[in-house]
C-alpha cells in the first residue's frame, strides 16, 4: 500500500457543497479519480458513481461517502439589503454567530450579532434564533442585494483548512473525511476480487436521500459506508458519554438510528482490523444515522457496515480530526478490500 | 495606502488591552511620514505630534486596544479555559479559532461545541458562558507551551463585502485609521493648533490610558474618536446608520461650543454627519478626558459600526474617510 497523505482533505474541506449543491465537490472528485477507475457516471440525483472491475466479479461491493455538508439557504432578501436564511441539515444556531460565510461558493458575507452592549439581560441569556439572524453582504438595499443573490442560493461557512500537530481543523469533515478516504483508496490503483463501486453521494444531511437511488442502479450485494462521525471527547461531556474519541483509530459502528449493522459485516470489519493490527475503536453511542440505514431499506435491501473517522465539533464551522485516525481508516478499508471474497462471507 | 489596506493592516494586528505594542508599531510606521515627532508613552500609548502655529494644543484620541482573552486554567489532553478581557459575548466565541500568545510563539486552538447529536434536551437552549467554553489546543505543536496568563484573541479574517469592510477590532482600529489619514491631510491643509494624535491603551476595560496622556500634555481641546452602533434599533434614539457619515455626540460629557464648531466645520465643507444624543456617560475615553486637570473641552466623534465586539465588525470605509476629513479640517480653525 502506498503511503497515506490525506492528499485531498484540504481541498475537499474548503469546497462548498451544502446538500443539493454538491456540484463543486463532485467536479473536484471526478477530475481527480477519472483516470484511476474503469468508468464513471453521475446519476439523476447527482451521485457520482465510479466503477472498478474485480478480478473475480462474483460480488458487487459498494463503498459510499456523502459529498454534502450542512449549511444554509437564502430564504429572503430584506429591505435593508441583508439576507434571511434557514439551515440545511442540522445546524445549531449557537455555532453560527460572528462567522464569515460564502454564498454560492464565492460571494463573501458575515453573520453578525447584536452588540453585547445593546443586549438586555434576557437577550444575553437567550440562544440565537435563525429567524433573527442575517447575512450581511455589504449591500445597502434589497435592490442592491438582489443583484448579487437570489432566493434559494446556498450559504456555507467560510473556514480555511489547517493541519498541524497531526490534527486537521476545518469545516465539513462530516463527510469530506469519508470522501477523502475513498479517494485515497482509489489512489492505490489496485484491483480486488469484487466488483467495486465508489459512490460519492448527495443529500445525506437532509435525510439520507442520495443513497436511496443506489439499489435500483447497482443491485449491490454488500456496502460499506465511510463517515466522519461525532466524537464527544471534550470537557463538555464525561467520558462515559463520549461517542468516539480522537487518536484511537477508525470507529466501527454496531448500531445507529434505524439500523443494526449486519452481524457478519460488523464482525468481519473487526477481524480485519485485528488481523492487520490496525488501531480501531467502537462507536459507543447509537445516536445519529448514516446512509447504511437507507441502503438497508431500499430495493431488496443492502447489508452495510459503517466505519468512521472520529471528528470533534461536527455540524459547526470548525471541526477537528486526527490524521492518524484518518490514515488508519484508509488502511482498514484497503485491507477489507484486499480480503476480497473472504470478507463478510 | 488606501483606506481598505490601512484597515486591513490595523485589524490584523493583535493587541488586547494591556498588550498594545503590536498595533502601536503598525500605527507608528504609518503615521511617521506625516508628523513632526512620534513618541511612546509609559502607559502604552503612542503620541504623534504635528506642530501648528503654537497657539493651542488639540488632542485627538483613539484607543488602540481590542477585546481579547487571558488563559485562566489548563486542563488535561490539550484543553484550556479562558476569561475575557473586555466585554465579549460568549455566543460569538463558539467555533472560533483562538490565537494564544505563548512564550514560544503563537499557538492556535479552536473553541469546540457539542454537536446536536450528543446534546441532551436540557442543553439545547442553554447559552454557554465562560464556565462552559473551552479552547481545544490539541491541534497546535505549541499546546504544551501554553501557560496561565497567556493572552489570546479570536483569529480575525478581514473581508471586503461590496464597498463595506468587515473584520475584528475595527472597534477601534477604524478610528486609528481615521487619525492616520487625518495626519496625512495636514501636509496639505495646514493645521493651526498643534495636533497631538494619541493612540491610547486599555479603553476596553475602562482602564488607564487616555487620561494619563491628557494630563501630561496639558491639552486645551480634545476630540475622542471611537465607534458607535450602526443600523441598530435603540429605543428612544435616532437610528445611526453606516454609510451616512461620522456621528457627533451631544451631552454632558461634550463641550457644547466645541460641538458647534465641529458642526459648523462639517457644514461648511460638506461632511455629512449624524447626531447621537448622549444623556449621560458615553462609555468612551471622553468621559474621563473631560475631567483631566482643570477640565478639557471635549468632543466625541464616532464611526458607525455594525456587530460591535464580534469578529465580524462591519464599517463603511467612506465613513472612516469622512471622519478623517472632519478631523483634519477642525485642526485648521480658530478654536
Amino acid at each position: 500500500m502506498k503511503g497515506v497523505k490525506a492528499l485531498y482533505l484540504k481541498e475537499l474541506s474548503e469546497l462548498d457543497g451544502v446538500s443539493g449543491d454538491e456540484g463543486r465537490v463532485r467536479k473536484f472528485i471526478e477530475e481527480k479519480i477519472k483516470d484511476k477507475v474503469d468508468s464513471l457516471k453521475v446519476d439523476v440525483l447527482g451521485n457520482l458513481i465510479a466503477f472498478k472491475k474485480g478480478t473475480r466479479s462474483n460480488r458487487k461491493f459498494v463503498l459510499t461517502a456523502h459529498m454534502d455538508e450542512v449549511g444554509f439557504m437564502v430564504t429572503n432578501v430584506e429591505d435593508d439589503g441583508t439576507l434571511s436564511f434557514a439551515p440545511v441539515g442540522g445546524v445549531d444556531p449557537r455555532v453560527v454567530v460572528g462567522k464569515p460565510v460564502r454564498i454560492n461558493g464565492e460571494l463573501p458575507g458575515v453573520i453578525g450579532y447584536k452588540a453585547i452592549h445593546l443586549q438586555k439581560k434576557d437577550e444575553l441569556l437567550a440562544s440565537p434564533k435563525f429567524e433573527n439572524l442575517r447575512v450581511h453582504i455589504g449591500a445597502r438595499s434589497k435592490e442592491e442585494a438582489s443583484r448579487k443573490v437570489e432566493l434559494g442560493d446556498y450559504i456555507s461557512f467560510a473556514t480555511d483548512f489547517r493541519s498541524e500537530n497531526s490534527r486537521a481543523t476545518g469545516k465539513a469533515f462530516d463527510d469530506r473525511a469519508g470522501c477523502a478516504v475513498l479517494m485515497e483508496v482509489i489512489e492505490q490503483e489496485q484491483r480486488y476480487e469484487d466488483d467495486l463501486y465508489f459512490a460519492f453521494l448527495v443529500q445525506e444531511e437532509p435525510g439520507l436521500r442520495g443513497s436511496a437511488v443506489l439499489f435500483e442502479q447497482l443491485q449491490p450485494n454488500i456496502a460499506l459506508v465511510i463517515e466522519g462521525t461525532t466524537a464527544g471527547d471534550d470537557p463538555g461531556l464525561p467520558e462515559h458519554q463520549w461517542a468516539t474519541h480522537l487518536g484511537d483509530g477508525p470507529a466501527v459502528t454496531f448500531m445507529h438510528r434505524g439500523y443494526v449493522v449486519n452481524k457478519k459485516i460488523y464482525e468481519s470489519i473487526l477481524q480485519v482490523a485485528q488481523k492487520y493490527d490496525i488501531k480501531h475503536q467502537y462507536k459507543r453511542r447509537t445516536a445519529g444515522g448514516t446512509d447504511a440505514a437507507r441502503l438497508a431499506k431500499t430495493g431488496g435491501g443492502v447489508p452495510a457496515g459503517v466505519i468512521s473517522v472520529p471528528a470533534r465539533y461536527i455540524h459547526s464551522p470548525l471541526s477537528m480530526i486526527d490524521l492518524g485516525d484518518f490514515e488508519n481508516t484508509v488502511k482498514l478499508v484497503s485491507n477489507i478490500l484486499e480480503e476480497g471474497e473472504g470478507f463478510a462471507r | 495606502m488606501d483606506t481598505v489596506s490601512l484597515l486591513k493592516c490595523l485589524s490584523s494586528a493583535d493587541s488586547p488591552s494591556g498588550y498594545e505594542n503590536e498595533v502601536l508599531k503598525v500605527i507608528e510606521e504609518n503615521i511617521k511620514p506625516y508628523v513632526d515627532s512620534v513618541r511612546k508613552h509609559k502607559m502604552n500609548a503612542l503620541i504623534a505630534v504635528k506642530n501648528g502655529q503654537n497657539v493651542k494644543k488639540l488632542g485627538i484620541f483613539a484607543h488602540a486596544d481590542e477585546i481579547g482573552f487571558v488563559v485562566a486554567k489548563l486542563e488535561e489532553r490539550g484543553f484550556l479555559r479562558v476569561e475575557p478581557i473586555g466585554g465579549i459575548d460568549p455566543k460569538v466565541v463558539i467555533s472560533q479559532r483562538i490565537k494564544i500568545f505563548t512564550k514560544q510563539g503563537v499557538a492556535t486552538g479552536v473553541v469546540g461545541f457539542l454537536p446536536p447529536h450528543l446534546q441532551k434536551d436540557d442543553q439545547k437552549d442553554k447559552v454557554p458562558d465562560y464556565n462552559d467554553i473551552y479552547v481545544d489546543v490539541s491541534c497546535s505543536p505549541l499546546s504544551e507551551a501554553v501557560s496561565v496568563g497567556d493572552i489570546c484573541v479570536i483569529e480575525g479574517r478581514c473581508a471586503s463585502l461590496g464597498d463595506k469592510f468587515s473584520g475584528k477590532a475595527l472597534d477601534n482600529r477604524a478610528s486609528c485609521a481615521a487619525l492616520i489619514m487625518a495626519a496625512s491631510k495636514l501636509e496639505i491643509i495646514k493645521n493651526r493648533a498643534d495636533v497631538y494624535f494619541i493612540f491610547s491603551s486599555q479603553e476596553e476595560i475602562a482602564g488607564p490610558g487616555a487620561v494619563s496622556v491628557a494630563y501630561e500634555l496639558g491639552l486645551d481641546e480634545a476630540i475622542v474618536v471611537d465607534v458607535t452602533h450602526g443600523n441598530e434599533h435603540v429605543p428612544q434614539m435616532p437610528q445611526i446608520k453606516i454609510s451616512e457619515g461620522p456621528v457627533l455626540a451631544v451631552g454632558p460629557v461634550i463641550n457644547r461650543e466645541f460641538y458647534k464648531v465641529l458642526c459648523d466645520v462639517a457644514k461648511r465643507h460638506g461632511v455629512r454627519t449624524q447626531i447621537e444624543p448622549t444623556p449621560g456617560r458615553s462609555h468612551t475615553d471622553t468621559d474621563e478626558v473631560q475631567l483631566t486637570r482643570s477640565g478639557i473641552k471635549t468632543a466625541l466623534i464616532s464611526i458607525p459600526l455594525m456587530y460591535m465586539h464580534t469578529p465580524v465588525e462591519l464599517v463603511d470605509p467612506r465613513d472612516v474617510e469622512e471622519t478623517a476629513r472632519l478631523l483634519a479640517l477642525t485642526s485648521t480653525v480658530n478654536l
